[in-house]
């Protein structure tokens, strides 16, 4: 079990670690097509069109983004404030953690069904260079909040009870 | 008032569409709607209006033939080089039967109602080389900007330029430094975003009569009763023709201004301009899908 | 201020105080607010995919944060700070000083501060808490202080936005920054030196003047960089935004070619490391747009606007208004929205008190650059949080001397137009 969410973990390490790669080459290829173009096309009579560029980088950051939130950030890896939190005695620790996970779980749950209706909306309308459809683009967030909800669920359950809470998250939290 | 219009659009606050909004339509409709312009896209991102419309998030926006032509590919052909002539040709094209169709899909399918055109400029190819353009030949090898859009991509290549993206924001240094060797816009835009400053000529191209259309949604539309509609209806038009004269005003006012601050500002030669750019976009995929027969009835305007 | 909003406001601050990271706690919280107000739910996530989907500019940011790993994978950092402690080291609070310039040089090349203290920043507090030289929190402070440099110095992305909403000369305004820049520049050293004189800090052994040449030389590729990228966009290559990406690529080659200090498995690790960094900083940005929505929705600029007109005030009195509303609405909005939203209807007070509108961007831009370090919402502090795991709380109490210096330069600012408009006169300004 622990194996196989290691090495889900893993992969999804390296799909982000691959997305982030391919947007400095993208960059780069639109720096070199624009400003040596010319120079490249008539030379080698290849040409660096660079009209794809924008688009393709902007869809590779809007799944960066939500991709690695999803399956690769862990809790400590996000930006908080802890110190609060932290002052707070262990056993208020966890029923506040446990309420806070269950609130978070609960609201973006309740806002799942409508936003999955606003990434389906977008089948009718394709991005403006490449002509890909925008729900493909967008899917990635429908994806964020299940990941986020089934997480935060886990969370509240694990933290309400005291025996997973400590096979699970004290070397964590 | 009985409802609030709420608008959203990416021009800014110091826009003349702005002024126009909040200066004439806002007090003719006050009778029964409160107006609430939203401006520079502080509410919706830019391009994102008519989803927000069709989504029943908002009540109006101000809108572009290329944004329309998203959803609706025959919308592209007002968005294509040398079609449009002026304010007034644009008008009779709106008000033209043949629009009809056109825009009831909209209403149908997007839940978005045009209510009138209003004219941007006329764009002008503004470069920051010495050298004049004559030809679409001359532009070969120049690095015209263009906005990030398959369209405008098409009529920047259809112009004889290499066509390059870049965020608008980023244009003036982008000219300063060389990193592009032009873009187009209309005059006002070029004295707005200071490329005057950075640039050494303006050709006057005219290569596309630029519009933007006053929306709103079908829905709130169809809650009105007719009275109202006709107020709203006539609110609309004023604000258009008080906008586009205020841009054919500085259209007008501006070639002196430019003159003034040493620019070389001349008219290529237009017909090969348009001969070019009329058969590149003849023979595209985008001609396809324009609705058979349009181009003629509008030539014929 | 309607319930529904304090409602928002109140999810919020108990979420992200009980240790729920930032971004989600935000996320929670326009979802009450759409739901308390009857609105679309779904304007939650196209508020926050919409704002990352359009903005260019948020793409310096992983591009920075890349460049920034690299060179403290490849041992460049290193290299540069052996050079930086042979130059200034050995004065007191020297690292210190290192930091503010090397962020006036970043300055001239990037346009957004959080760039600046994603990439540069990180770099430079990890060579000031080397060996415990400095406290991690100082380090992390005066980075955060000296980022806010970055846009104030051209190029500068806020310039371009204020100059599209107000219509002055972006040309001006960038040439306008310089002054301001090297002014917030030196009271930050100043104040550097001061706390450095009470802490003790740990002082650098002065380097044999012998040893000089083969240290530069060592470091030269390294010191490279900065002329690369400022001929990049001033050479007219590079876009101020691909200017990153040059960085990237230029760290990459120093560290595989040159250097030859960084394996493949290690650049795997880099580039992991840099995607979670970059989707946590991506996640705050994005969820703060969904507040673009919400504020502009109950038209709270607007209100703010309406009281400012209702007083009757002098030219300066006026401009500190201003500033006082500023540094208010910048502890809670991020700097792109104030220029946009609240700017825009100031202009009218502006033209009407005969204030310069060249000077007024300055000083929004300063004033507002100031507002990415104040808490509760700062956004420098959150992104250096994010980069380098050191307590937001521990940034926050070591930040406050370097606000209270900023803020007196923008009070200088304020009263002396001339000294901004010195430098845009030199170059034919007519204000
Ligand atoms: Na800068
Ligand atoms: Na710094």
């Amino acid at each position: 079990m622990t194996n196989i969410l290691r090495n889900i973990k893993t992969t999804a390490d390296l799909v982000a670690a691959s997305m982030l790669a391919a947007m400095s080459i993208v960059f780069i290829y639109q720096i070199i097509g624009r400003y040596f173009g010319n120079a490249i096309e008539s030379l080698m009579g290849i040409d660096l069109a660079t009209s794809w560029t924008l688009e393709i980088l902007l869809t590779l950051w809007v799944w960066l983004v939500f991709w690695a939130s999803a399956f690769c950030l862990s809790e400590r890896d996000h930006i908080r404030f802890d110190t609060l939190h932290l002052a707070l005695p262990r056993k208020v620790q966890r029923i506040v953690a446990a309420l806070s996970a269950l609130a978070i779980a609960g609201f973006l749950a309740y806002s799942f069904l409508p936003t999955l209706d606003y990434i389906t909306f977008y089948k009718i309308k394709k991005s403006a260079i490449l002509r890909i459809r925008l729900d493909y683009v967008f899917s990635i967030y429908g994806i964020f909040l299940a990941a986020l909800v089934a997480r935060y669920a886990w969370r509240a359950v694990a933290f309400s009870v005291p025996s997973l809470h400590n096979k699970f998250y004290q070397k964590v939290d | 008032a009985d409802i609030t219009l709420r608008l959203s659009t990416s021009a800014t606050a110091e826009d003349t569409r702005a002024e126009a909004m909040e200066k004439v339509f806002a007090p003719m409709v006050s009778s029964f709607a409160d107006f609430d312009g939203h401006w520079g896209s502080s509410l919706f991102k830019q391009g994102t209006d008519l989803e927000a419309i069709a989504r029943g998030n908002l009540d109006m926006t101000i809108t572009s033939a290329q944004h329309m032509a998203e959803f609706f590919p025959e919308f592209s052909i007002f968005s294509a080089g040398y079609v449009h002539r002026d304010y007034e040709h644009q008008k009779a094209v709106f008000n033209a039967d043949f629009m009809d169709d056109l825009k009831a899909k909209a209403e149908e399918e997007l839940n978005v109602k045009l209510l009138a055109v209003s004219y941007l400029g006329n764009r002008h190819v503004n470069l920051r080389t010495e050298e004049r353009i004559n030809t679409p030949a001359d532009l070969k090898g120049i690095r015209l900007r263009m906005p990030g859009s398959e369209a405008w991509f098409f009529l920047g290549s259809a112009l004889g330029a290499d066509v390059t993206p870049m965020a608008y924001g980023e244009v003036y240094t982008g000219l300063q430094t060389g990193a592009i060797d032009g873009q187009d816009n209309p005059l006002p835009n070029d004295y707005v975003m200071k490329f005057y400053e950075v640039t050494k000529q303006i050709a006057l191209t005219g290569h596309l009569a630029d519009l933007n259309y006053i929306a709103i949604s079908n829905k709130v539309w169809n809650s009105l009763d007719a009275h109202q509609q006709a107020i709203l209806q006539g609110a609309a038009n004023a604000a258009a023709e008080y906008a586009s004269h205020q841009i054919i005003q500085k259209e007008a006012d501006l070639v002196d201004f430019f003159k003034g601050e040493g620019l070389d500002i001349y008219t290529p030669d237009l017909d090969a301009f348009r001969t070019t750019v009329q058969k590149a976009y003849l023979e595209s995929e985008m001609a396809e899908s324009w609705v058979p027969g349009m181009i003629d009835q509008i030539n014929a305007l | 201020m309607s319930i529904e909003f304090s409602l928002c406001l109140l999810t919020v601050f108990v979420l992200a105080a009980f240790g729920s990271p930032i971004a989600i706690s935000m996320l929670v919280g326009a979802i009450v607010y759409l739901i308390s107000s009857g609105q679309d739910i779904a304007l939650a996530g196209e508020q926050i995919l919409q704002g990352l989907y359009n903005s260019f500019i948020l793409l310096a940011v992983p591009l920075f944060i890349v460049a920034a790993n690299i060179m403290n994978a490849g041992s460049i950092s290193d290299r540069l700070l052996t050079f930086c402690k042979a130059i200034v080291g050995h004065l007191r609070g020297g690292m210190g000083h290192v930091n503010v310039v090397s962020s006036l040089i970043f300055s001239g090349m990037s346009g957004s501060a959080v760039a600046d203290a994603a990439g540069v920043g990180k770099v430079v507090i990890g060579m000031m808490t080397k060996d415990g030289r400095y406290r991690p929190g100082y380090a992390a402070a005066l980075t955060a202080a000296s980022a806010t440099i970055g846009p104030i110095i051209p190029p500068s992305i806020p310039m371009v936005i204020y100059a599209l909403v107000s219509g002055a000369s972006v040309g001006y305004l960038f040439i306008a920054g310089l002054v301001p820049g090297l002014i917030m520049g030196a009271v930050l050293m100043a104040m550097n030196y001061i706390q450095s004189t009470r802490h003790q800090v740990v002082k650098e052994e002065a380097v044999p003047l012998k040893e000089l040449p083969g240290i530069t030389w060592r470091a030269f590729p390294t010191l490279l960089m900065p002329a690369i990228l400022l001929y990049g966009i001033y050479g007219g290559v590079t876009t101020p935004t691909e200017a990153a990406a040059v960085a990237a690529a230029y760290a990459l080659f120093l560290a595989l070619a040159v250097y030859r200090s960084i394996s493949f498995k290690k650049l795997v690790k880099v580039f992991t490391e840099s995607a979670h960094t970059s989707a946590s900083v991506g996640l705050v940005i994005s969820a703060a747009l969904i507040f673009n929505y919400i504020v502009a929705t109950e038209n709270i600029p607007t209100q703010i606007a309406a009281l400012l007109s209702a007083m009757d005030l002098t030219q300066f009195q006026f401009l500190m208004v201003v500033n006082v509303t500023f540094l208010l609405l910048g502890m809670v909005l991020d700097a792109t929205t104030v220029i946009l939203i609240v700017v825009p209807l100031l202009i009218p007070a502006c033209r009407e008190l005969g204030v310069d509108l060249v000077h007024f961007g300055i000083i929004t831009v300063v004033n507002l650059m100031i507002g990415l370090i104040t808490p509760p919402y700062g956004i420098l502090l959150f992104v250096i949080n994010g980069t380098t795991n050191i307590a937001i709380n521990d940034i926050i109490r070591n930040v406050l001397p370097f606000m209270v210096v900023l803020i007196g330069a923008l009070i200088i600012l304020t009263a002396l137009p001339d000294l901004v408009l010195y430098m845009p006169r030199l170059f034919g300004y007519q204000g």
